[in-house]
C-alpha cells in the first residue's frame, strides 16, 4: 500500500497535472481554435453542396466528428477507472468524474445533430431502424447511470471506486449493446420505409473537412476535460499548501 | 475440527438464502404479482385484438420480467448489509465471488424461476402462437440469470446508500438491452417458422460470459460498498 | 502475531490517528480505548481489511498481511457492531451457515455452544423474537465454534447482562491462555490478568 502511495505522489499528483496543463493549455486552445475555425468555415461555406442531400450534408461534418468523439468516453472512463481501482490515483478519478457528464453531452449532441440531419434526409427526427442512433441512445442512458451513481454516494472515495467499477462494466456492456443493436437492426431493416442509400455523401473534400473537424472536436474534448479537471483539483485540494500559494499569487 | 471447504460454504450460503426467502415469502410474492399485473395491463392499454397482441406478446413478457426483476433485486444484499452478514462474507477465507454466485443462484431460484414457470400461461393470454412457447421459456431460462447477475452488480454498488430510489433500475435496465433483443428475436424467429438455435446460443454465450465476470464484479462492488 | 506499523488514518479530512504502532502476540489481550469518534471501530476495520483508506503497514506472523489475506482470514474471528445474525433465521440456522464459512460444526456442537452461552431452549426460535442481549449472545456462540487465533471484538459487551459480561470475559481469558490473541474495544472495565491497553485520541 505504501509503495502505491509513493508512486501516486510522483506520477499522478494533481499538482503535477495542474502545473503541466498550465503550460499546455495555451497551445491546446490555439490548436483547437485553428482546427475548429478551418473545419467550420470549410464545412459551412466552402464545401460543395452534396448532389443528393444539398446543404444538409454540412451538418454531417459536425455529426460524424462528435459521434466519433463520444465513442471514446466509455473506454476513457474504463481506463481511468482501472487506474483508480488498482493504483488509487486520485487524478484518474477527477478525470473520470468530469468525463461522465461531458460524455453525456457529447452523446446528446450526437443524437441531436443526427436527428437534425435525419429530419431532412429521412423526413423524420427519430428513426429506430438506424442502429447507430439507437446504440448511442443507450450509451447516453448508461452515462446518465454513472452520473446518478456518483451523485448518490456521499463519500468521495467510495463514489470514485463505485463509478470506476461501473464504468468498466459499462464499457464492456456498450460494446455488447452496439453489436446486439446492429444485429437487431439488420433484421428489421426490410420493413423500414427508409432507404439507407441516402447515407454519407462521398467525395474527398467532405472527408478531409470531416477529419479536420474530428481533430477539432477531440481538441475541444481535451480542453474541456482539462479545464474541468483543473477546477476539480482546486476544489478537492483546496486545503493543500500549493493551492493556497496559487490563490495568494492570483490575489 | 475439520477445515471448511469452498464447496461446503457455497452450499451453506445457497441453503441459507433459500431458507430466508422461504420465511419471507412476501418479498418473492410481490414482484411475482407485479409481473402478472404488468402483463395484464397491455391488452387493456394497447389493444385486446389478438392479432395485435400476438405480435407484442414476447416483448411484453420480456419487459415485464425485466421490471419485476428490478423490484425483486432491490433487497438482494440489503438485510445482509444491515445486520453485518456482508462483513462476515468479506472476511471469510472462501472466495467471495463464489459466495456471491451462490446468493445469485438462490435469488434466481426464488424470483426468476416462478416467473418463467408462469410465462406460458401469460403467453397464452396474450395469444402467442403455440410454436413460440418453448422458445420463450428457453430464452427466459437463459436470459433472466444474466439480468439477475448484472443487477447484482448494481445492487452491490448501491447497497450502502440510505435512499437509492430508482437508481438501481436506471443503471441496470440499459445494461439488459442485449438480453431483451436476443430474447425477443428468438421468439419472433420461432414464430416465423425458423429454428432459433442461433439466438439461444447467443443468449447462452452471454450467460457464460456473465457467470465468469459478474460475480467477480459484484464481489469487488461489495468490498467498495462496505468500506 | 499481529504487528501494526506507522498507521495513519484520516476520515473526512480529519486525522484519526497518526504513526500508530503496536504489536499483539499470542496470549495477549489488547483493549482499545478512546472516546466516541476517536477511531476505535475504524482501527479494527482497518486491521480486518474492511477499510483500506489508510497509510501504514500491517504484518501477520511477520509477513505483510496484504500478501496472505486468506491465511489471515482463516485465523481471524471478527464480531462487529452489527453482529451478522439474521433476524428471520433461528440461532441454530444462523450458526450452521457461519460455521460452514470457518470450521464446519454439526448440530450437536452448535446446540452445545448455544447452551453454554445461555441460549438453551431458544435454538429454534427466530432471532427477531429474542431480546437484544440474547441476540448478541448468538454471535458470541461463534467464539466457541469457529476457532480462529485472533479475535477482533467491537463493543461486544453493550447489551449483555452481568452474567453475560462474566461469561464473555471468561471466554476471552481462556482464549488468551490457550495461545490466542484478542483485540477488543469496550468502555467496560475488564478484569483480566496481563491486560494491555491502547488509548486512541490522546495525540490530538
Amino acid at each position: 500500500m505504501a509503495g502505491g502511495w509513493q508512486w501516486f505522489h510522483r506520477l499522478g499528483s494533481p499538482k503535477w497535472f495542474y502545473e503541466k496543463t498550465t503550460r499546455w493549455l495555451p497551445w491546446l486552445w490555439g490548436a483547437m481554435a485553428l482546427f475548429l475555425t478551418v473545419g467550420l468555415v470549410w464545412a459551412l461555406l466552402f464545401l460543395p453542396e452534396d448532389y443528393q442531400q444539398g446543404h444538409t450534408s454540412r451538418i454531417l461534418v459536425v455529426h460524424v466528428a462528435v459521434a466519433g468523439a463520444s465513442l471514446s468516453f466509455f473506454p476513457l472512463m474504463a481506463v481511468a477507472g482501472t487506474v483508480t481501482l488498482v493504483w488509487r490515483m486520485k487524478l484518474a478519478d477527477m478525470v473520470a468524474r468530469n468525463a461522465a457528464p461531458l460524455g453525456a453531452w457529447f452523446s446528446f449532441l450526437t443524437l441531436a445533430t443526427g436527428s437534425i440531419w435525419g429530419s431532412v434526409s429521412w423526413g423524420t427526427w427519430w428513426e429506430w431502424t438506424d442502429s447507430r442512433l439507437v446504440s448511442m441512445l443507450f450509451q447516453f442512458f448508461l452515462l446518465l447511470g454513472v452520473i446518478s451513481l456518483r451523485a448518490a454516494i456521499e463519500n468521495t472515495e467510495t463514489a470514485a471506486r463505485a463509478c470506476a467499477l461501473l464504468s468498466i462494466v459499462g464499457c464492456i456492456n456498450v460494446v455488447v449493446i452496439k453489436y446486439s443493436v446492429d444485429w437487431w437492426n439488420t433484421l428489421h431493416q426490410p420493413s423500414s420505409p427508409i432507404s439507407m442509400e441516402v447515407g454519407s455523401p462521398n467525395g474527398p473534400e467532405f472527408w478531409v473537412a470531416t477529419v479536420v473537424m474530428i481533430v477539432a472536436v477531440y481538441l475541444f474534448l481535451a480542453v474541456s476535460l482539462i479545464l474541468a479537471t483543473r477546477n476539480e483539483i482546486l476544489q478537492r485540494e483546496s486545503g493543500a499548501q500549493w493551492v493556497r500559494e496559487l490563490a495568494l499569487e492570483a490575489g | 475440527m475439520s477445515q471448511a471447504s469452498a464447496a461446503a460454504a457455497f452450499i451453506a450460503t445457497l441453503r441459507r438464502d433459500l431458507l430466508i426467502s422461504l420465511k419471507r415469502r412476501n418479498d418473492i410474492l410481490n414482484p411475482f404479482m407485479f409481473f402478472i399485473i404488468v402483463v395484464s395491463l397491455f391488452p387493456i392499454g394497447v389493444s385486446p385484438d389478438s392479432a395485435m397482441l400476438r405480435q407484442i406478446a414476447a416483448g411484453v413478457i420480456w419487459i415485464a420480467v425485466l421490471l419485476a426483476s428490478m423490484l425483486s433485486m432491490d433487497g438482494l444484499y440489503r438485510s445482509d448489509y444491515e445486520d453485518g452478514t456482508l462483513e462476515q462474507l468479506l472476511l471469510s477465507s472462501m472466495p467471495l465471488y463464489l459466495l456471491v454466485f451462490a446468493k445469485n443462484i438462490a435469488h434466481w431460484l426464488v424470483s426468476g424461476l416462478p416467473v418463467i414457470l408462469v410465462s406460458p400461461l401469460l403467453a397464452y393470454m396474450l395469444a402467442l402462437p403455440a410454436e413460440g412457447y418453448l422458445t420463450l421459456v428457453a430464452s427466459l431460462l437463459l436470459g433472466t440469470p444474466v439480468v439477475g447477475m448484472l443487477g447484482s452488480i448494481a445492487v452491490a454498488l448501491t447497497v450502502g446508500l440510505g435512499s437509492r430510489g430508482l437508481i438501481l433500475a436506471v443503471i441496470t435496465v440499459p445494461m439488459s438491452v442485449p438480453v431483451l433483443i436476443f430474447g425477443t428475436l428468438a421468439v419472433q424467429n420461432a414464430l416465423a417458422g425458423g429454428l432459433p438455435l442461433g439466438y439461444l446460443a447467443l443468449l447462452g454465450a452471454m450467460l457464460a460470459l456473465t457467470i465468469c465476470l459478474a460475480p467477480v464484479a459484484t464481489a469487488a462492488a461489495l468490498r467498495i460498498s462496505v468500506n | 502475531m499481529l504487528e501494526v506499523r506507522a498507521l495513519n488514518c484520516e476520515r473526512n479530512d480529519r486525522l484519526l490517528f497518526r504513526d500508530l504502532s503496536f504489536t499483539l502476540e499470542a496470549g495477549q489481550v489488547l483493549q482499545v480505548k478512546g472516546g466516541n469518534g476517536s477511531g476505535k471501530t475504524t482501527l479494527l476495520r482497518i486491521i480486518c481489511g474492511l477499510n483500506d483508506s489508510y497509510r501504514g503497514e500491517l504484518f501477520w506472523h511477520g509477513a505483510p498481511l496484504g500478501e496472505q489475506r486468506d491465511a489471515f482470514y482463516a485465523g481471524l474471528l471478527y464480531i462487529g457492531h452489527r453482529v451478522a445474525v439474521n433476524r428471520v433465521l433461528s440461532p441454530l440456522e444462523n450458526l450452521r451457515w457461519s460455521s460452514r464459512l470457518h470450521h464446519p460444526a454439526d448440530d450437536g456442537r452448535i446446540r452445545g455452544a448455544l447452551g453454554q452461552i445461555g441460549l438453551a431452549g431458544y435454538e429454534d426460535s427466530p432471532c427477531y423474537s429474542l431480546s437484544a442481549g440474547q441476540y448478541q449472545r448468538v454471535s458470541l456462540a461463534r467464539l466457541l465454534l469457529h476457532g480462529g487465533d485472533l479475535w477482533v471484538l467491537d463493543e461486544p459487551f453493550t447489551t449483555l447482562d452481568t452474567r453475560g459480561v462474566a461469561l464473555l470475559e471468561n471466554l476471552v481469558g481462556r482464549h488468551a491462555e490457550s495461545g490466542g490473541a484478542v483485540l477488543i474495544t469496550t468502555h467496560h472495565k475488564l478484569t483480566l490478568p496481563g491486560l494491555r491497553a491502547l488509548t486512541l485520541g490522546v495525540a490530538r
